[in-house]
């Protein structure tokens, strides 16, 4: 099978983000980056797919220069290549546009299944992936806990995720685009034979202006402004010692709240 | 000319779902402000009694699509009738429920119409004559107001919880049946079996007292300061979605948007910041306690009382003074 | 890998000759695969470790033996240090340095997991022959045999060669038979092979591979021990174990060269391992203090929190600053030599025996400060349970004892120095002639406008000081100054710190050329360090000028050692207080 995982670099999830100077995003320049969390467990798929089904695991990221260090840990993990387009200046912004630049190198490529994240821990559209499938004519399956290919018969299932607790399973023929979940497997450890050999696979950098694609046809949506949520306290907040509040909330559940 | 907002409603099991419904609540406050028409759109079939409840609500008509492919929810079939009935149409604005459903359908929409859309938004402002919207990103740590930039119609999703069903206003509107020529649509995507996880499993729902548990925990071993805690007050113990996807506790323990919805007396939230999914399953239990360290996380927003402080303390020391007791 | 730094320096050379910060290697020279080698190491210790760290603790050793496979198998952790032709990595140093560092927050499996791949496995991959490379190394890079090494007896610790085991040859001539008891080896547990020191015939120190399953091998029960009590520690009992011929380790007599290499090498690790357990702690101290309420705030917003916050990390940092240095420069010998030639290669080690000393002692008192503190800063909740830092702090007793004590180490540091001195190899006399002839001119101006040209002048002057006072103490008792073992201790003590100023300061100079946003912060944690560490030079110098000379030779070398020692006086309360609020900001020891 041929599986082509999108990896997104996103900055550390547990770093204390601070507003860039325009007010539209994040500084950018102290933070560490690593592979968003979805993304990760796309890739952790594709790798146990190959492992079940044989072929090849390609890795596609749309950033700049820096994501290479997150495509090294992807390889490292056990895919096989990868390709980075480059956006060294952030123009691809929206999902939309990036669906369309992936779109366009995946017209290079071969492919059975496209694995991408559902949502990326960054800004959290949860779009990419269907736009993309959407762009290249293909069947999709979002939130997706489990697979079964059956690459004989060019067909894969997919277990989805739906509203309040039920799954459901569904088939597609391949090729296909799937949008993981996070959470529903362990991802596995780039071991040190794996860091070792990540140096010597391929990451094929891309040229965003190399590319023919026409992003003023893309629809825009700007983001003005960047916040933190302004937090209305509401609550009662009990002051003291760890004795003194424990005290006074078993008093207001009894008499206040009665509700023990 | 009047300008039009378009809200889908979704549906499942005979019933309208709730998310649509609030985002109808939100349809009635733009065009109220705006002075635009409002519409519920709803595709099925064989929901006449669906889409004539929805007459009664505050809506200038109620567009009703029925076909036999359209019974269930197929990203295919959907796509191809909303993309008709938009380009149609061509409305302001098209307001969905942020849910699973819309998860896998507004990108494709979006794609096949080449519109914007803004998804998981928890509000929205005017601004001239401009809708600006909210939508909260790096795990909810923060906000951004974006604005559209394309031809309408914009497509925009809404976070559950994001307005309440509570808010919805009466009123009545002409139901307008629709017809479409669907014949051509393949469905590319064949269901297969369906089922509900929490089957036969923890039914949170009746539970009257939940000592729930959250990332601040840190590791599963820590958990027996929280069950000590249940026990001491005879409650349930629940939790909030990374512990579950830890494998820390069984998925049946699960609150919020993608597990259980309780209204217990008590609800004594230990470690959970309260991000939006999850205090959608939990925001109408009678009385909520909220023991976090992060004096600015958002579940004292919504509680009754609040502990700023290091639940590792607070939660022996509770447990302690209530055997006491 | 890139970012290669030259081993410019033979041993012990540091503390005559001046080095380019280039010639250095650092934590900041790591290659991307060393960060994805740390990054890796840590996600093993968070993901699989800490959350089973009371089953560990309670000494669950299927759990431990079956971490160890896993670490083998995902990770290919136990094959870190075994040459490729035997189905390992052969990796470079620096690599099983971070692994090592990365392990030690939770002490028992790191002891666990480094007795396996450092004492256990080393004497095969150095000293076994090519069949027993074969039979053994492919399965101890596997996980499928695990390893300890048993050296110590009853009566011989320190003195490890005065052995009472014994080994004589079976009258067949098939097999060693073996008898003896030897003491507190790690791993004996659950271990598949021992690496045993015995004398042949009672008088030819040599090493033996000891399978667990021959006969008239057994092991003892469990030792309670004071901290690391997740591992395993017991009695190794040999009656009449019959042990093959072939599996005689090395040659016949040559066992100490094996017994003192293989510490050697796990002396540098150990350093690493203790900068690993004090990032952990101060990690730890940083969210407390940071949650802590006392007084209406947060304890850390006290001076005298900041304070210890602070040394902590400066030490840490010097620490890790020394460690690296030494592996860069064994790592930078190895590559210059053939790597499949293991007797090349512990010559490169051997190289370094001196550093390997200096790191061992310096960094594990270093980690008995840090946790020290640690638990003064989580007051009454430090002595709990409750709490991970008396963990740290029972964990941490140990490494002042184990691979050589603390006091065997310093007794080495300066005993090695003179050795090669005399031999030779290092032109110690020459530069401390070369400082007696100096000793009545003028210092220079400082520059003004360099930067921490003070401190730069600082660590010249510790060099003069401590070659000074070492040189009187040789002159004064020759021969006999290993008999001196107080004054050898306190040179010992200097060389270190001379050892420790330097790292840092080449460090920070590095980093200087390198470009950091912190490179102000650096500055003042050097300063800090090394205007302390020169008073503490002074001390000891004047322990020894005390011992060693009387009357108007006194006074003038006292007079030269207060000029060595002289230093301007800095806030360092307000730099303590600024290296301690970029701590706290970052809520994790950052530096």
């Amino acid at each position: 099978m041929k599986l082509l995982t999108c990896l997104k670099q996103i900055p550390d999830r547990d770093t204390r983000y601070e507003i860039n100077a325009a007010g539209t995003g994040i500084k950018t320049s102290d933070l560490t980056f690593e592979i968003s969390e979805c993304d990760e467990y796309s890739l952790e798929e594709s790798l146990k797919l190959r492992e079940e089904h044989g072929g090849e695991v390609a890795i596609l990221t749309l950033g700049p220069q820096r994501a290479e260090k997150s495509i090294r840990k992807g390889l490292a993990m056990g895919a096989d290549r990868a390709i980075l387009v480059r956006d060294d200046e952030g123009k691809v912004t929206t999902p939309h546009a990036v669906a369309k630049v992936l779109a366009e190198v995946l017209k290079e490529e071969e492919y059975d299944l496209i694995l991408t994240g559902t949502q990326s821990d960054d800004w959290s559209y949860a779009q990419t992936g269907v736009l993309l499938a959407e762009l290249l004519g293909l069947p999709h399956a979002t939130i997706v806990m489990e697979i079964r290919a059956d690459p004989a018969q060019k067909k894969v299932k997919a277990l989805r995720e739906m509203e309040s607790g039920w799954f459901q399973w569904v088939e597609l023929p391949m090729p296909a685009v799937l949008t993981i979940q996070a959470g529903i497997s362990q991802i596995r450890y780039a071991s040190l034979k794996g860091i070792m050999q990540a140096k010597k696979k391929e990451i094929r950098n891309v040229e965003l202006s190399d590319l023919n694609v026409d992003l003023s046809s893309v629809p825009e949506v700007e983001v003005l402004k960047v916040y933190f949520p302004v937090v209305e306290k509401k609550a009662e907040i009990l002051q003291g010692s760890t004795a003194e509040v424990v005290e006074q909330l078993v008093e207001k559940l009894k008499k206040e709240a009665k509700v023990i | 000319m009047s300008e039009k907002i378009y809200v889908l409603i979704d549906h499942g099991e005979g019933e309208i779902r709730t998310p649509s419904l609030e985002s109808l609540a939100l349809g009635q406050r733009m065009a109220e402000e705006t002075g635009f028409s409002l519409h519920a759109l709803i595709l099925g079939n064989e929901i006449g009694p669906l889409a004539e409840r929805l007459g009664k609500q505050k809506v200038d008509s109620v567009l009703l699509v029925e076909d036999q492919k359209l019974a269930n929810y197929d990203p295919d079939v959907y796509c191809r009738a909303l993309s008709e009935i938009l380009t149609e149409d061509q409305p302001y604005l098209f307001l969905m429920g942020h849910i699973y459903q819309n998860i896998d359908l507004a990108p494709k929409l979006a794609a096949a119409i080449n519109r914007g859309l803004v998804t998981d938004c928890i509000g929205y402002r005017k601004e001239g004559d401009d809708f600006v919207f909210v939508r909260q990103m790096f795990r909810n740590k923060l906000n951004a107001d974006v604005q559209f930039r394309s031809e309408h119609p914009w497509i925009v999703t809404l976070q559950t919880g994001a307005t309440s069903v509570d808010e919805l206003k009466e009123g009545s509107g002409q139901v307008v049946e629709r017809s479409l020529d669907l014949s051509a649509v393949e469905l590319r995507r064949k269901p297969l079996e369906a089922f509900e996880a929490t089957q036969g499993k923890v039914d949170l729902s009746q539970a009257e007292l939940i000592v729930a548990v959250g990332r601040g925990i840190k590791k599963a071993e820590n958990l027996k300061i929280i069950e000590e805690l249940a026990e001491a007050l005879g409650a349930e113990i629940a939790a909030s979605r990374p512990v579950v996807d830890s494998e820390w506790l069984s998925r049946d323990r699960q609150i919020g948007s993608s597990g259980q919805t309780v209204s217990p007396r008590l609800y004594l939230a230990c470690g959970i910041s309260g991000a939006i999914q999850h205090i959608v399953g939990m925001k109408n239990a009678q009385c909520i306690v909220a023991i976090n360290t992060d004096p600015n996380a958002p579940i004292f927003n919504i509680a009754t009382y609040g502990i700023v402080g290091d639940l590792f303390e607070i939660v022996p020391a509770l447990t302690k003074k209530l055997k006491e007791a | 890998m890139a970012a290669e730094v030259q081993a410019k320096l033979k041993g012990g050379e540091f503390l005559i000759t001046a080095s380019d910060p280039q010639d250095v290697f650092t934590p900041e020279d790591f290659t991307e695969e060393h960060q994805m080698i740390a990054q890796m190491a840590q996600q093993f210790m968070e993901r699989e470790i800490l959350p089973q760290c009371e089953r560990i603790e309670d000494q669950d050793l299927d759990l431990t033996v079956e971490l160890l496979r896993k670490a083998a198998a995902e990770l290919d952790l136990l094959a870190i240090d075994v040459p490729q032709k035997y189905e390992g990595l052969g990796l470079d140093k620096p690599s099983s340095t971070i692994v090592a560092e990365k392990l030690s927050r939770v002490g028992s499996f790191a002891i666990s997991y480094g007795a396996h791949c450092g004492i256990g496995t080393l004497p095969i991959v150095y000293f076994g022959t090519e069949e027993q490379k074969q039979q053994y190394l492919p399965k101890l890079a596997k996980g499928e045999l695990l390893a300890a090494y048993a050296l110590t007896e009853a009566t011989s610790g320190s003195d490890a060669l005065a052995a009472k085991s014994t080994a004589v040859l079976s009258e067949d001539k098939k097999s060693w038979v073996l008898n003896g008891e030897k003491l507190w080896i790690t791993n004996a547990g659950f271990a598949d092979l021992f690496i045993v020191f015995a004398k042949v015939d009672g008088k030819d120190f040599s090493a033996f591979i000891v399978e667990r399953k021959f006969a008239g091998v057994q092991v003892g029960t469990e030792e309670k021990k004071m901290g690391i009590k997740g591992s395993s520690t017991c009695i190794l009992l040999l009656e009449n174990a019959r042990v093959p011929v072939e599996n005689l380790l090395g040659e016949k007599g040559k066992g100490h060269k094996i017994a003192l290499n293989i510490l050697n090498i796990g002396r540098y690790k150990l350093g690493a391992g203790c900068v690993g357990a004090a990032k952990a702690a101060i990690g730890d101290c940083l969210s407390y203090a940071g949650e802590r309420q006392q007084f209406g705030r947060p304890i850390a917003e006290f001076g005298a929190i900041q304070e210890k916050l602070a040394e902590m990390a400066i030490r840490t940092w010097i620490a890790e600053s020394m460690a690296y240095r030494t592996v860069g420069l064994i790592d930078a010998r190895l590559r210059e030599v053939d790597v499949d030639d293991p007797g090349q290669a512990l010559k490169a080690i051997e190289e370094y025996a001196v550093e390997c000393s200096i790191v061992k002692v310096w960094c594990t008192e270093m980690l008995d400060f840090v946790v020290d503190e640690a638990v003064q800063i989580f007051g009454g909740n430090g002595y709990s349970q409750e709490y991970p830092v008396e963990r740290y702090y029972r964990d941490s007793r140990i490494n002042r004892i184990f691979e050589g004590t603390n006091e065997i180490n310093r007794l080495l540091i300066t005993g090695m120095l003179l050795r090669r001195a005399k031999k030779g190899e290092l032109a110690l006399m020459q530069a401390t002639e070369q400082i007696f002839s100096e000793l009545t001119s003028f210092p220079e101006e400082l520059d003004p406008e360099e930067k921490l040209a003070e401190e730069k002048r600082i660590v010249e002057n510790a060099k003069k000081a401590t070659l000074m006072v070492a040189g009187l103490a040789s002159q004064k008792y020759g021969e006999a100054l290993t008999d001196e073992q107080e004054v050898v201790m306190a040179a010992a003590d200097m060389i270190m710190e001379v050892h420790g100023m330097e790292s840092g300061l080449l460090r920070v100079l590095k980093i200087a050329q390198k470009g950091s946003k912190d490179l102000e912060l650096y500055e003042k944690l050097i300063r800090c360090y090394i205007h302390d560490a020169i008073d503490k030079i002074s001390l000891s110098g004047k322990k020894i000028l005390g011992s060693v000379c009387e009357g108007d030779e006194q006074r003038t070398y006292q007079a030269a050692l207060r000029k060595f020692c002289k230093h301007s006086l800095l806030n360092s309360i307000s730099m303590r207080r600024n290296i301690a609020g970029a701590l706290l900001k970052a809520q994790e020891y950052n530096l």
